[in-house]
């Protein structure tokens, strides 16, 4: 195992976004700008793991058309595509700062980590403090279960359980999701939590959910659990982030010469 | 679905002996890569009854029914290279082990290339983020497999290396070289190029030793076809 100490429950970050981000607002990146500055690291390393959807040539082009002109050192991993890594699985996990899934079907999601082993890994990354964050399938997975439309239809569907109760996402987007949580929630078969719009991002540090945050106003996450039969719903308001962040601009020198000594550092010179 | 070479395509379009057989195309490997879709129906639209299933995409695209009845209604189904890991994986989150399974005992033809030739059998040699080793497969042929033997030469040593330290023994093919199983059995090996090869490979003694077979080229006939017109 890499050298990465564990670190306290309370260090150990997730960011959820019911939607939202560099894949749905290409002009909007203020999640995604939260998303950097959860991280103690200045120049952090973030890793997309496009495998919901297949690792699309689309979802892979936003990414590093997001983050390639930030203060970050921005990389994907394909588990369909060979890229010719000769680096274990491991060694890319553990040497991120930021791990990102995105969004897609959460049934192979899950299904393809678990059979490359990442699934484990990446339990390990969080508990060693690398910010773990996704969109959609890829914030549902991280949390006790979700609702997925793997399959056509919305169904309930368990997740890794690092987060304690439940996710639904696209709350107002896909609105077909929203009753079919309601009532998995309401009949037992999934645990109570959160249903969060597309634009809200939902922070958990330890599981601990620490702070809702959206990129548009209006939007909203509502907390529903049942209690004796009945569903007990809380509407919270999230932080707006600013309308428009401010743009870093081109990487300064000092930026783009630590990145060069990073990618020296694992042999891409 | 090689680059202007139909051989192999049309072979395998014709063993069920029909006009328009119904060809179902799943890319999963790939995870449904567009490209990959596109240039199947490019290849087959015009002469089969050609649909596709995607697995990542089952709430917006491709066979609205049910994807069971549907596989299990083909004549052929053409399985997409990719990673062999993911295909499985994503696979036995559907349910498609067995439904594959049954589609094979029904007579459905089950064919691919590269990965899409692996998950049929006991075991697999894969090599991805990690140094090569075995993976399991469906089962169908109770073999192993090795693929692209030509194409990277350490898929060789390697395969060679694993089936000396205990991999069951199996087939391996170059690129181009197609093994055509009826059952368990190896009834022929076919290829679309000239030179591609395949062999059994099986520890003898303290030797793996690798036997050539005997492999069919498909395009012989119709170049002396076009030599003589």
């Amino acid at each position: 195992m890499i050298d990465r100490p564990i670190v306290a429950e309370e260090r150990r970050t997730i960011l959820a976004l019911g939607g939202g981000g560099f894949t749905m607002e290409p002009d909007n990146p203020a999640l995604d700008e939260l998303l950097l500055t959860l991280t103690d690291v200045k120049e952090p390393n973030i890793l997309f793991l496009p495998t919901a959807s297949g690792d699309p040539a689309g979802q892979i082009n936003a990414f590093r058309a997001r983050f390639g002109g930030r203060a970050c050192v921005a990389e994907h991993l394909s588990l369909f595509h060979l890229h010719g890594s000769v680096r274990t699985l491991e060694e890319i996990v553990l040497e991120q700062d930021v791990i990102y899934a995105g969004g897609g079907s959460m049934r192979n999601l899950l299904a393809i980590w678990r059979a490359h082993g990442l699934d484990d890994l990446l339990v390990e990354a969080w508990r060693r403090g690398v910010v773990l964050a996704g969109i959609s399938a890829g914030a549902m997975c991280w949390f006790e279960g979700g609702v997925t439309r793997s399959s056509g239809p919305p169904e309930p569907i368990e997740g890794f359980g690092l987060l304690p109760g439940s996710l639904s996402v696209h709350a107002d987007g896909e609105p077909e999701r929203l009753p079919v949580w309601l009532e998995s929630v309401r009949d037992g078969s999934l645990p109570g939590g959160w249903a969060a719009d597309d634009g809200v991002a939902l922070l958990f540090r330890g599981r601990q959910m620490k702070g809702a945050f959206s990129s548009r106003p209006g939007a909203a996450a509502l907390r529903t659990d049942a209690v004796e039969g009945e569903l007990v719903r809380r509407r919270i308001e999230p932080e707006l982030l600013g309308a428009r962040p401010i743009d870093p601009g081109p990487p300064s020198a000092d930026v783009v010469e630590l990145r060069n000594v990073q990618r020296l550092r694992r042999g891409r010179l | 679905m090689e680059a202007g070479n139909p051989l192999l395509d049309d072979y395998v379009l014709s063993l069920m002996g029909v006009d328009r057989p119904r060809v179902c195309f799943l890319p999963t490997a790939s995870g449904d890569a567009d490209h990959y879709i596109v240039r199947f129906y490019r290849q087959f639209a015009t002469r089969a009854d050609a649909s596709h299933v995607s697995l990542f995409r089952r709430d917006r695209e491709g066979v609205e029914s049910d994807v069971a009845e549907h596989l299990l209604a083909q004549d052929v189904i053409y399985v997409g290279g990719g990673n062999l890991v993911s295909l499985l994986g994503t696979w036995r989150a559907h349910g498609l082990h067995s439904v594959l399974r049954r589609a094979w005992r029904k007579g459905v033809v089950l064919c691919g290339p590269s990965a899409g030739s692996l998950c049929w059998f006991a075991e697999a040699l894969t090599a991805f983020h990690t140094a090569p080793h075995g993976v399991a497969g469906l089962g169908l042929l109770p073999y192993s497999n090795c693929v692209h033997y030509d194409a990277e030469p350490v898929r060789r040593e390697e395969y060679r290396r694993f089936v000396g330290d205990g991999m069951r023994p199996g087939y391996a093919a170059d690129d181009g070289a197609a093994l055509h199983f009826r059952g368990k059995e190896l009834v022929r090996v076919v290829s679309s190029r000239p030179r591609a090869r395949a062999f059994r490979v099986e520890p003898i003694g303290n030797e793996v030793v690798e036997t050539p077979l005997t492999v069919e080229y498909l395009g012989a006939r119709p170049l002396q076809l076009a030599a003589s017109a």
